[in-house]
């Protein structure tokens, strides 16, 4: 139910909304202009090419539509972002969280997923110097990419969009699990579980019971 | 039904106690669908049925083109993120061309009167004052208005909430409002026997709400209308200053091109909702330089809040109350409505923190409760066909900012009245407020920016304004489109300003208006 092509789309579109502000042409100039862009171009050939551990490790076969990068800087921001260790919710180990954002990204349309490839780049080879972290996001420790969320839902358009992207994601890709619900007491879909009755279509009106409007009275 | 080689008859039938006779893509097999009618109408929400229905009760033949799916009531699943891909315009992502608001249409047969919470307001009598100073509209007053809300008021069961219906979180706010002494107010909703499931946005699916998929549409088809889903009209046509009909395609669910369809028709009724209205009508090339602008929308924040006691805004009738207190532009020129929601809305539309705040948020989702903000916003944006795709030009004016943060402030305030642990502020960084005195120091912090403020639009309106001067409206006063005889618009585009309230009843009533109209 909640993992259908249909979710999976929907999901996807909501998440990348906020892109809508980021449209190609629009995306390029704003990135070269604002601060982010500013600190890729600012690190020059090191930043947009520092190496990361990250870069030998593996992606699971079924991962069908993220990049090597882009599953990475997600599976990190899922760590990041879903600290549920410890607590009473669904740990991460129990959500594919991972397919979800795969599946949810295979059904963008083109444009709109080379916008949200490009913003992911940006957003993970930035940190070498927003910040002056010196490393790309995935690298970062926890503290050091919480601080760096929390900086970038303060920053420029482009880095507030980014933020807003990247969670929602994550989030939507974790909450539309049903397995998440019970934790939180969230219902789902009750209407067939409370055997709740079809009403039908209602009857047709008795026009002779109803205010005539003056031209049909006329 | 039945179908020959390039045309489809729908045999005549009577009403059925559930469901609706429609022409779906997977029914068409040939390439090309030629048709006429009487009257064409493009959308099937609360314009179009409406329309569809007064005009063949007249007898006319009505033909409805829809250009979404048909979705039964029963196969409605209650997943809101499902909900967004099959019911709602773009998949529940249209957003303005800054993309901080998502502005949120039905697009399905019903149109948003399927997925709306069923708030029903009558036009307040400030907002005919309005149309009649600024727009020379002296038909429209509360007492020449009265026949028809009344008509629909009645067809759709409007009444006001009863106890039952007022779910916790509305009890929680009413009690915050009384103690800061403000008027607050059962919702009126068109809805029979509600369930109380709370899944109002995903369409309702024992068909309590009385929404256009079960009313206007199966009587309008009883009376022998036709309807189309699936049904894209890219262009109306014309010969010599007169509509001739419309053409299209037939799209089936996955995307994929069914068939051409064309359509002679004497008259064209535009239904398609104030963003698809405009569109149709600028590819066509018809109307004049106003056709697209005047796009107001009704910007709104969730302002959602923390309670020590569980709240579960999830269940019982989604909308149970509002405040009116500030309704007037003399007094503010705001409402704040109490909503529910699930948990797909709320982890998305706050933004509490990154990691450990964030899952100490939602742990405590249960015991969350959301106001919604709505002010009556200046007609500034502008809806525009930029060749390839649709665009929505709106961004929050700097003359309606301060109505949004009074209207913030005053959600804050109420929250906190009914107890309140935190009130998080609808923005794209942390801010939120746990006690008053921090009200105007915390909201003060948000500024007009793109991406700075989470909005959502659930009105879109204004985009085909009605008035006497062409030099600010697209429509005359009875909803004729200047510029060429024969189309008529019926759907929210025609509100010359905005309403300040959920636009339904008043959108139903300009609709049979505007069918009393056509001649």
């Amino acid at each position: 139910m909640t993992s259908s092509p249909e979710s999976d789309r929907a999901a996807a579109h909501q998440a990348a909304a906020p892109m809508a502000a980021l449209s190609r042409r629009r995306f390029l100039k704003t990135a070269l202009l604002g601060s982010a862009g500013l600190a890729v171009l600012a690190g020059g050939t090191f930043a947009v090419l520092r190496r990361s551990p990250v870069d030998g490790m593996a992606v699971p076969d079924t991962i069908r539509h993220l990049s090597h990068g882009e599953y990475h800087l997600f599976r990190r921001a899922t760590e990041v972002l879903l600290p549920v260790a410890g607590t009473p919710l669904t740990p991460l180990s129990e959500v594919p969280v991972l397919a979800h954002i795969d599946a949810m990204m295979g059904l963008l349309p083109a444009h709109l997923r080379k916008d949200v490839s490009a913003g992911l780049a940006l957003f993970d080879n930035a940190a070498v110097v927003s910040g002056w972290h010196g490393r790309r996001f995935v690298d970062l420790d926890d503290n050091a990419a919480v601080a760096y969320f929390d900086r970038w839902s303060r920053g420029h358009v482009i880095q507030r969009t980014l933020n807003a992207v990247i969670k929602q994601f994550v989030y939507v890709s974790y909450w539309r699990d049903p397995k998440t619900w019970p934790p939180v007491e969230f219902d789902g879909p009750v209407s067939d579980r409370w055997g709740i009755a079809y009403l039908g279509n209602a009857p047709l009106p008795d026009e002779s019971a109803l205010p005539q409007t003056v031209e049909n009275r006329t | 039904m039945s179908t020959t080689s390039n045309r489809i008859e729908i045999d005549s039938a009577e009403m059925p106690r559930e469901g609706l006779k429609v022409v779906q893509a997977s029914d068409v097999t040939g390439d090309r669908l030629e048709l006429s009618a009487d009257v064409v109408i493009i959308g099937s929400g609360a314009g179009g049925a409406v329309s569809a229905y007064e005009l063949a009760r007249r007898g006319l033949d009505v033909l409805v083109l829809e250009a979404g799916p048909y979705v039964p009531s029963r196969d409605f699943t209650e997943d809101f993120t499902e909900s967004l891909e099959t019911l709602y315009e773009d998949h529940g992502a249209q957003a303005n061309t800054d993309g901080d608001l998502l502005v949120l249409q039905g697009r399905c047969v019903g149109g948003s009167t399927v997925v709306n919470g069923c708030v029903s307001f009558r036009t307040p009598d400030f907002i005919f004052e309005e149309w009649h100073s600024d727009y020379g509209l002296t038909d429209f007053t509360s007492e020449s208005m009265a026949p028809y809300f009344e008509r629909v008021e009645r067809n759709l069961s409007i009444q006001e909430n009863r106890p039952h219906e007022i779910a916790r979180h509305s009890m929680v706010l009413s009690e915050g409002a009384r103690k800061l002494g403000w008027s607050v107010k059962p919702f009126k909703r068109n809805i029979r026997e509600c369930a109380l499931t709370g899944h109002c946005l995903s369409g309702c699916k024992t068909e309590r709400k009385q929404s256009m998929l079960v009313t206007y549409l199966p009587w309008a088809a009883a009376h022998g209308a036709r309807i189309h889903s699936d049904t894209r009209v890219d262009r109306v046509l014309s010969e010599n200053g007169r509509a001739t009909g419309v053409e299209g395609r037939v799209v089936d669910r996955e995307g994929r091109h069914i068939a051409d369809i064309r359509v002679k028709a004497p008259r064209v009724i535009m239904a398609a909702g104030a963003v698809q209205t405009p569109v149709i009508l600028q590819r066509s090339g018809l109307g004049n330089d106003q056709v697209g602008r005047n796009f107001a929308c009704h910007p709104s924040f969730y302002v959602g809040a923390r309670y020590p006691q569980p709240i579960h805004p999830w269940r019982g009738a989604m909308l149970g109350v509002y405040v009116d207190e500030f309704m007037h532009p003399d007094n503010g020129g705001f409402v704040l409505e109490v909503g529910g929601l699930g948990i797909a809305e709320l982890c998305m539309i706050n933004e509490p923190g990154t990691g450990k705040p964030f899952v100490d948020y939602m742990q405590k989702a249960a015991h969350m409760a959301g106001i919604v903000t709505l002010i009556h916003d200046h007609n500034v944006g502008e809806i525009r066909w930029q060749g390839d795709h649709k665009a929505i030009h709106y961004q929050l004016s700097d003359k309606d900012f301060p109505s949004m943060m009074a209207s913030l402030k005053a959600a804050v305030r109420m929250h906190l009245a009914a107890g309140a642990e935190e009130v998080f502020l609808p923005s794209s960084e942390a801010l939120s407020v746990t006690r008053e005195a921090d009200i105007d120091g915390q909201v003060d912090k948000l500024v007009n920016k793109p991406q700075h403020l989470r909005m959502v639009s659930y009105h879109p309106q204004g985009s085909c304004r009605m008035g006497t001067d062409p030099a600010n409206s697209a429509c005359d006063p009875q909803g004729r489109l200047r510029g060429v005889d024969g189309v008529y618009v019926a759907d929210a585009s025609l509100l010359p300003s905005s309403l300040i309230v959920n636009p339904q009843v008043t959108v139903y009533a300009l609709a049979n208006y505007v069918a009393d109209r056509v001649s």
